[in-house]
């Protein structure tokens, strides 16, 4: 079976333009930076610090060597080892400073970036969570900002140190001795090039291989949540081979950053040893003539380290580098789609919500081009029950969720006691909005923190009354744990009916205004379900209610029935009128007879 | 409590068990000896090339430079190139060779963890959160692949190293070597007692880390709910206290660092320092030539990342141990339903079933099914009714071997399942669950599931049966259409059609079809009736149902109540006897009287109702 995704993320974008809006996207992430800005100036300075004291030590023993040494003066020698000793304990308390602030600004702004990212997607449309893979939401929350962590705690701060490292040991190297050091950075065209080609090559490469790993683990994912039909359709051995597929693309991926790093790393230490014999060849030759001492000479190979450590580490680092770059490109891409849904600027709370509502001339697709709801209006007085009626796919959950506002329309409106819903705040309309979806989708928890779920507040006494209005307090009551019970993932301890029931009481804890109702009784036994309709017609008695079923029975109390096909109203009123008409809703009702009287 | 040996645990008591934990893991890499060993090799041969670089050095200062030779100098530089050429060799070779086997051993690690994890049975993922499985198949897969991959290696490489200079430095003078080397017991202690401080809030974070994706994983998947309550505002409160329980155990983390670290980093000046006053005083009065002088300040630098790494390998290796007893547990957990060794084959047959004083539960002190006596006639078709929570699905559960009887025996064809090939057995059985899981594939991909080689045609034709073709054949791309996933571009309806189809699609010889049409309107509900009603020949069929008009289908009923069987037989035998029959039935009937006030009905008279009333 082929999977229908494409490479999950990690693509890699290469070039140029890369690396400029690489640079905006280091800039964006600087601004979360802002308010620890005391802290990373400390950081900083403390850098500094730490810097002049590493690169004093070959400074110290080129003096050692020239001043004291040669000469035979004791007294200067142990003076330069007492002055170590200083900028190393300097260098502790400096190196302290620094590793603890980058480090705890660095988490601080991962910990922000991950929170204003999670708070953003919970603000996005519905739509934009259809369009994404569940996996790769989550990984944008977790491995993308666990791949940032790097970046942000080690490689920016690794970066600037080396990259002033080379500049410093640089110019220390030509004020040393102006001619060797021309003489050696010779090895540095030559570095530069290799440097540049390894770039490329493993950027492309290092893209690669994590958006194969990404494809990898994906598959996992879907295969354990799909473990029992795997199971149950004897796919285990297919699914393993797809795996593998998967793996051995990801090895290829990562074998081609072995090929690259295998030929780059050795030659770069090689060009150190070839500089290493510069310095003594030519520099050899300067002494013999006496132009030159032992002591810079020494110095000279203790800087050279300085310079190729930090080339090398910057290549390494590169990969963390490119790693974040691709991993903040993704989070900021989610965090730059806008949510198509907000409350408008001069959104008003909705007032105590009454119930009339009505669509009016009402077209919606989830694809633009293709709508599933056109030309659709219905209107119903406060207080009335409404049922959706329609063959499979007609469009019913889809009204239901326009009418919860998770989508807009896209043309025609639709008004709650004559308000527009995109001129209400979402956060008002849907504190008086309850609804139960076909789906009853429950949160590993608690079973009392289920149907506390939209009330978080609600007194157990009040949890135990919303289960025994849907009839839900009978079984809750004899399982071992009772309201405690752990319902575990999707509430995979439960029956399905159960899950329903334990939705339906979730949305009646609220005491909501206007109540939703998608096939909510569609998995419950026919006792429970006259239970529950039972105090439907108490509950709903002054409430709005939009009713989605496929049951006759639950049906024929609605007040006003709206018989959907492709999207449209095709008749509405109530039972008898409709029956009356002949049309539509009659065929429907034949269907049913027919079931029921086989 | 007792442990559930299916429940994974944290994996920290791992500690306990170190080294034969630690061995066996090691013994991952067993299929790689080989390749490890010369690996191994080669970075000592690179070790050697790099430590005889310094002392050319300092050769170069004694022999060449301070006796003006410009000869020596020209044959010493020659060296040090030839060295350098030679180290170049074998450290390409050796990160090629050690690379190639670092990524095969992930490869092959992946495959062993993830292929194992494919064929364990139900109730492990009962008890584990598919996040935490997660887990543990992502993150401790590369604790692991790394010190296999590259670990061990670095490891014998640095004690190698470490050992070499030691020796070199003491070959040379070991007076000053001994002053120089202080540093390295407590540049060790200090090593040590960082990890293993910093070992456990390492082990903390990651799990507060943990947290955080299985919050963003329920947040994201249960996005609806969410939205649909309003409750955006307080899952950002929630996750927002979990990303600070990781802030603070990274903060702590960094903190220690910040002690220890520095100090490592720092220490060698010390070296330096005695290097400067002692090795430079021995030079002053001839004791020591200025060229060993600068070996020897090559060489300290030489030995200090090494150390730092031996430390930093203690707590990988820590966290290696954990890691695997984390991945261990998986590959220990043996699939609580296989095949015997000596199981038989699905004898021929039309699908009898028998169960045989069955109880079950899914914990065994809690048994959801009891004493269940039941047998199913070949080619019947049996409709289960009960009560929500009364145990149905947990029935059926039991015929495909999705989870085995605590106490009694089920029998397909007159074998227990337990002795059958439980390929054989789940390829007779099509089953369609209550909820439906469908795959982000195309549509004939879902539907061609359990046959992936069904022609299109054949596909086809059992969308058709199912009333799934006209839908189907309406999406822009027809059987080429993605679903989302989990099937979430679809409507519910639709979704359980497609599953049908799936399950028809196998020709199986027993069908369960557990509320398979629940979510499917009363029309196209009668056109799957009817269409199953061909079907159904010739196969025996469960069905589960709380509609009358679904239960119509069966020639029998079979009414559970707390996981009992209290009534069983035909609807002229139940209506008289069951209550729970009565009501389902008196339910169609309210609906029934309408249909005959409404009078121009044509009713088919329901059973024998005429005759009780
Ligand atoms: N998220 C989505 N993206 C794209 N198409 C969708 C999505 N959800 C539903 N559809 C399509 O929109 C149409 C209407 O679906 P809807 O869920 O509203 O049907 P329904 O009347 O509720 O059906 P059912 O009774 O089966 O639940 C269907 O053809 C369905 O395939
Ligand atoms: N995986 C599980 N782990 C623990 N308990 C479970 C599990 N699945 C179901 N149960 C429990 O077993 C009992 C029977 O569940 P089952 O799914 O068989 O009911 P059902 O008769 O099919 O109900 P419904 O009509 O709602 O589908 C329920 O009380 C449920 O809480
Ligand atoms: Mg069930």
């Amino acid at each position: 079976m082929s999977r229908g995704w494409g490479p999950a993320g990690g693509e890699v974008a290469s070039g140029k333009g890369m690396r400029k809006q690489g640079l905006q996207r280091i800039r964006r992430l600087g601004r979360y930076a802002g308010p620890y800005r005391a802290r990373l100036i400390l950081a900083i300075v403390a850098m500094f610090g730490v810097l002049g004291c590493t690169l004093a030590l070959p400074l110290l023993m080129k003096t050692a060597i020239d001043s004291a040494i040669l000469p035979g003066d004791t007294r200067l020698l142990v003076l330069i080892a007492a002055v170590v000793i200083a900028i190393g304990i300097v260098g502790i308390a400096l190196a302290r400073v620094e590793t603890y602030f980058t480090g705890w600004v660095g988490e601080r702004i991962l910990n922000d970036l991950r929170t204003d990212l999670f708070q953003h997607m919970q603000g996005l449309s519905m739509g934009y969570f259809e369009r994404q893979r569940t996996g790769v939401l989550i990984s944008r929350l977790t491995n993308d900002v666990e791949a940032l962590q790097q970046l942000v705690t080690d490689g920016l701060t690794s970066t600037v140190r080396n990259i002033l490292t080379l500049v410093v040991a640089g110019g220390i190297l030509l004020v040393l001795d102006f001619r060797l050091a021309l003489a050696t950075i010779i090895v540095f065209p030559l570095m530069a090039v290799l440097t540049f080609v390894f770039r490329g090559q493993s950027a492309k490469a290092y893209g690669q291989m994590r958006s194969r790993l990404a494809l990898v683990t994906a598959a996992l994912q879907e295969d354990l949540n799909g473990i029992r039909v795997i199971q149950a359709y004897r796919r285990e051995s297919g699914s393993r081979a797809q795996i593998a597929v998967l793996n051995e693309s990801y090895r290829e991926a990562n074998r081609t950053t072995v090929t690259s790093s295998g030929w780059y790393f050795p030659t770069v230490e090689f060009l150190a040893a070839v500089a290493t014999c510069i310095v003594f060849g030519y520099g050899g030759y300067l002494y013999v003539d006496g132009t030159i001492e032992i002591g810079v000479l020494v110095a000279f190979i203790g800087y050279l380290a300085s310079f190729f450590d930090p080339v090398q580490q910057l290549s390494q680092v590169y990969n963390t580098f490119l790693a974040g770059s691709a991993a903040l490109d993704k989070i900021f891409d989610v965090m730059d789609d806008e949510p198509t849904l907000v409350d408008a600027p001069d959104a008003q709370a909705l007032p105590h919500l009454i119930g009339a509502v009505r669509f009016e001339d009402v077209r919606f697709g989830y694809n633009p081009e293709r709508p599933v709801i056109d030309g659709l209006s219905i209107d119903v007085a406060a207080g009335q029950t409404v049922a959706l009626v329609g063959h499979t796919g007609a469009g019913k959950s889809t009204i239901i969720k326009l009418l919860a506002r998770f989508y807009d329309p896209q043309a025609g409106r639709i008004t709650i006691d004559g308000h527009d819903l995109r001129s209400v705040t979402l956060a008002s309309l849907r504190a008086q909005i309850a609804m139960v979806p076909q789906e009853g989708f429950l949160f590993n928890g608690t079973i009392h923190e289920n149907i506390a779920f939209g009330r978080p507040t609600a007194t157990r006494a009040e949890v135990e009354a919303a289960a025994r209005e849907v009839g839900a307090d009978r079984f809750i009551e004899e399982l071992p744990g009772g309201y405690d019970e752990e319902v575990r993932e999707r509430g995979g301890r439960l029956s399905i009916g159960q899950r329903q029931l334990i939705a339906f009481a979730r949305a009646l804890l609220v005491d909501p205004r206007l109540l939703i109702l998608d096939e909510a009784t569609s998995s419950v036994d026919i006792q429970t379900e006259a239970h529950i309709e039972e105090a439907l017609q108490r509950l709903l008695a002054d409430r709005t209610a939009f009713v989605v079923a496929h049951r006759l029975s639950t049906i024929r109390n609605a007040d006003l029935i709206v018989v959907l096909e492709h999207g449209a109203v095709l008749e509405s009123g109530s039972h008898e009128e409709l029956l009356a008409r002949g049309g539509r809703y009659r065929a429907l009702y034949g269907d049913w007879a027919e079931a029921i009287s086989r | 409590m007792a442990h559930d040996p299916l429940e994974l645990t944290s994996g920290t008591e791992a500690r306990k068990a170190f080294w034969p934990t630690l061995r066996r893991g090691v013994g991952l890499v067993r299929d790689h000896r080989l390749v490890l060993g010369i690996s191994i090799v080669l970075a000592i041969a690179g070790q050697i090339f790099t430590i005889a670089i310094p002392w050319a050095t300092g050769r170069v200062v004694d022999e060449a430079m301070k006796p003006k030779d410009t000869d020596q100098l020209r044959y010493l530089i020659i060296l040090i190139l030839g060295l350098a050429i030679g180290r170049f060799f074998i450290m390409y070779l050796r990160r090629i060779i050690s690379g190639t086997m670092a990524v095969n051993i992930e490869r092959d690690l992946r495959n062993l963890v993830y292929h194992h994890l494919l064929s364990l049975s139900f109730p492990f993922f009962d008890r584990n959160q598919t996040g935490q499985i997660m887990n543990r198949a992502t993150v401790d897969l590369t604790t692991l692949r790394l010190y296999l991959g590259y670990g061990i290696l670095f490891f014998t490489q640095h004690t190698i190293s470490i050992v070499a200079v030691m020796a070199v430095l003491f070959w040379m003078n070991a007076l000053v070597a001994l002053l120089v080397l202080v540093i390295v017991p407590p540049l060790i202690i200090l090593a040590v007692v960082y990890a293993r401080r910093s070992q456990p809030i390492v082990t903390e974070a990651q799990q507060a880390l943990g947290q955080v994706t299985t919050q963003a994983e329920e947040s994201v998947v249960g996005i609806r709910v969410i939205k649909a309550f309003g409750q955006e505002q307080q899952e950002v409160e929630r996750f927002r206290e979990r990303a600070d329980s990781v802030f603070a155990y990274n903060v702590e983390a960094t903190r220690l660092r910040a002690k220890y670290i520095p100090v490592m980093d720092f220490l060698p000046t010390i070296s330096l320092a005695l290097l400067i006053a002692i090795g430079g005083y021995a030079v002053i009065n001839d004791r020591m030539s200025l060229g060993d002088f600068v070996t020897y300040s090559l060489l300290v630098g030489l030995i200090v990342m090494p150390l730092r790494m031996i430390g930093g390998w203690i707590g990988d290796t820590q966290r290696f141990v954990v890691s695997s007893q984390r991945v261990f547990q998986i590959l220990d957990m043996r699939p609580s339903i296989e095949d015997l060794p000596d199981a038989q084959p699905l004898p021929a047959g039309g699908g009898e079933i028998r169960f045989e004083g069955v109880t079950f539960g899914y914990r065994p002190e809690r048994p959801i099914i009891r004493d269940i006596e039941l047998t199913i006639e070949p080619g019947s078709t049996v409709a289960i009714i009960g009560r929500t929570g009364s145990g149905k699905t947990t029935l059926t559960q039991l015929v495909p071997r999705f989870y085995d009887a605590s106490a009694g025996r089920v029998l397909v064809e007159g074998v227990d399942v337990r002795q059958l090939r439980l390929d054989e057995l789940r390829g007779a059985i099509g089953t369609v669950a209550e909820d439906t899981y469908l795959f982000s594939a195309s549509i004939h991909d879902n539907i061609a599931f359990g046959r992936p080689d069904a022609t299109d045609a054949e596909v086809r034709l059992a969308a058709e049966r199912a009333q799934a073709a006209g839908f189907i054949e309406e999406l822009p791309d027809g059987y080429g259409t993605m679903v989302g996933e989990r099937g979430l571009t679809l409507s519910g309806g639709q979704r359980q059609r497609i599953a049908i189809a799936r399950a028809l699609l196998l020709d199986p010889r027993i069908l369960i079809l557990d509320d398979a049409t629940a979510s499917v309107d009363a029309s196209t509900e009668s056109r799957i009736r009817d269409a199953l009603v061909e079907v159904m020949q010739g196969r025996t069929t469960l069905i589960i149902a709380h509609r009358l008009s679904t239960i119509a289908l069966a020639d029998r009923i079979v009414v559970l109540d707390e996981g009992r069987i209290v009534a069983d037989g035909s609807h002229d035998e139940l209506i008289g006897t069951n209550d729970v029959y009565r009501e389902i039935h008196d339910h169609g009937l309210v609906d029934r009287r309408f249909v005959n006030a409404d009078g121009d009905h044509v009713i088919i008279p329901v059973g024998h109702e005429e005759g009780v009333t």
